[in-house]
């Protein structure tokens, strides 16, 4: 390994660099995260006997439709991002970034809105509502979650951009890794609006 | 030492396709949404709309994620969580007989 650089490891076995390895062996497990809070919701959401509202009482479609656009729309600068560094266009790279995470941070705010029309209904829905709104409160703010630690780790990629001038193929690869968070944060939101939002 | 084997990615062009794609197909779910609302039976809506999240998901793992050009031990890394994940949560849900109501009534 002496011929190759630090920030370049290369797991042995596999050929593929060791971080990019890491994540994709990290998100592979978050399928079992998001799995159990989807079938928890899907346990719930038509449990009857509880307090109404229900989560598909109060969804408002066109709004949440938006933001998966918003969303979807996101992976797509993310991938220009990673596409600008590859040509080491440092300039189209910060672009992209900047953009990736303000697309995430509108998603957020539109999440948060979303939750505060719920808890300000005539009647709330709260988190204590019912099964079904603790279900989906759970599933949908984790997953706000975890858009807003792919902010945080977008606008680091930005902060260290500016502090050491550029964004070398080395640290790339860090962005590459940031990059597959990112889209695997917008695949599930794809299976989410699907089965928590449109499927009743 | 394994060296890796990846395939060109593509352009920029083939990227804003690909979320056209993308959007359409999400356009297309909303609507089928609102036609199952109108009246259309769940049993052929709600399958549908599972296929074109299944098709989206694949889209944006095979594109955007690149494993349609990277090594396809990556790809093997991800289809063991994705399916380990969907092959036990199907047996639970189908356990307390919440895949029968996925189905459409």
């Amino acid at each position: 390994m002496s011929d190759i650089a630090h920030d370049e490891q290369v797991h042995e076995t596999t050929g593929i660099e060791t971080r990019k390895l890491a994540m994709w062996i990290f998100l592979s497990s978050e399928f079992m995260f998001f799995g159990a809070l989807i079938s928890n919701y899907l346990l719930f959401k038509g449990r009857p006997g509880f307090p109404e509202p229900y989560p598909s009482e109060v969804f408002d479609i066109p709004f949440t439709s938006v933001s998966s656009f918003v969303l979807l729309m996101s992976s797509l600068t993310m991938v220009l991002a990673d596409h600008a560094l590859h040509k080491d266009d440092q300039r189209s790279t910060r672009t992209w970034l900047v953009a990736t995470a303000l697309l995430g941070m509108v998603f957020l705010a539109g999440q948060v809105f979303e939750f505060a029309g719920f808890v300000t209904e005539e009647v709330p829905m709260k988190l204590s509502t019912n099964p079904a709104a603790s279900a989906f409160f759970t599933l949908t703010g984790f997953h706000g979650m975890h858009v807003l630690v792919g902010v945080i780790m977008l606008l680091t990629l930005v902060g260290v951009s500016f502090r050491k001038g550029k964004l070398s193929t080395a640290t790339g690869l860090n962005l590459e890794s940031v990059a597959l968070y990112w889209h695997f944060v917008d695949i599930i939101w794809i299976v989410i609006f699907t089965i928590v939002y449109l499927i009743k | 030492m394994a060296q890796a084997q990846t395939k060109a990615h593509p352009e920029p062009k083939q990227y804003v396709q690909i979320a056209l794609l993308l959007a359409v197909l999400t356009g297309v779910e909303v609507a089928l949404y609102y036609i199952e609302q109108g009246g259309v039976s769940s049993s052929i809506v709600y399958p549908t709309l599972i296929i074109l999240a299944a098709l989206k998901f694949v889209i944006v793992v095979a594109f955007y994620m690149h494993v349609r050009y990277e090594k396809s031990l990556i790809a093997r890394f991800f289809t063991v969580g994705f399916f380990g994940a969907l092959m036990l949560y199907t047996v639970v849900l189908g356990t307390f007989g919440v895949l029968a109501s996925l189905g459409g009534q």
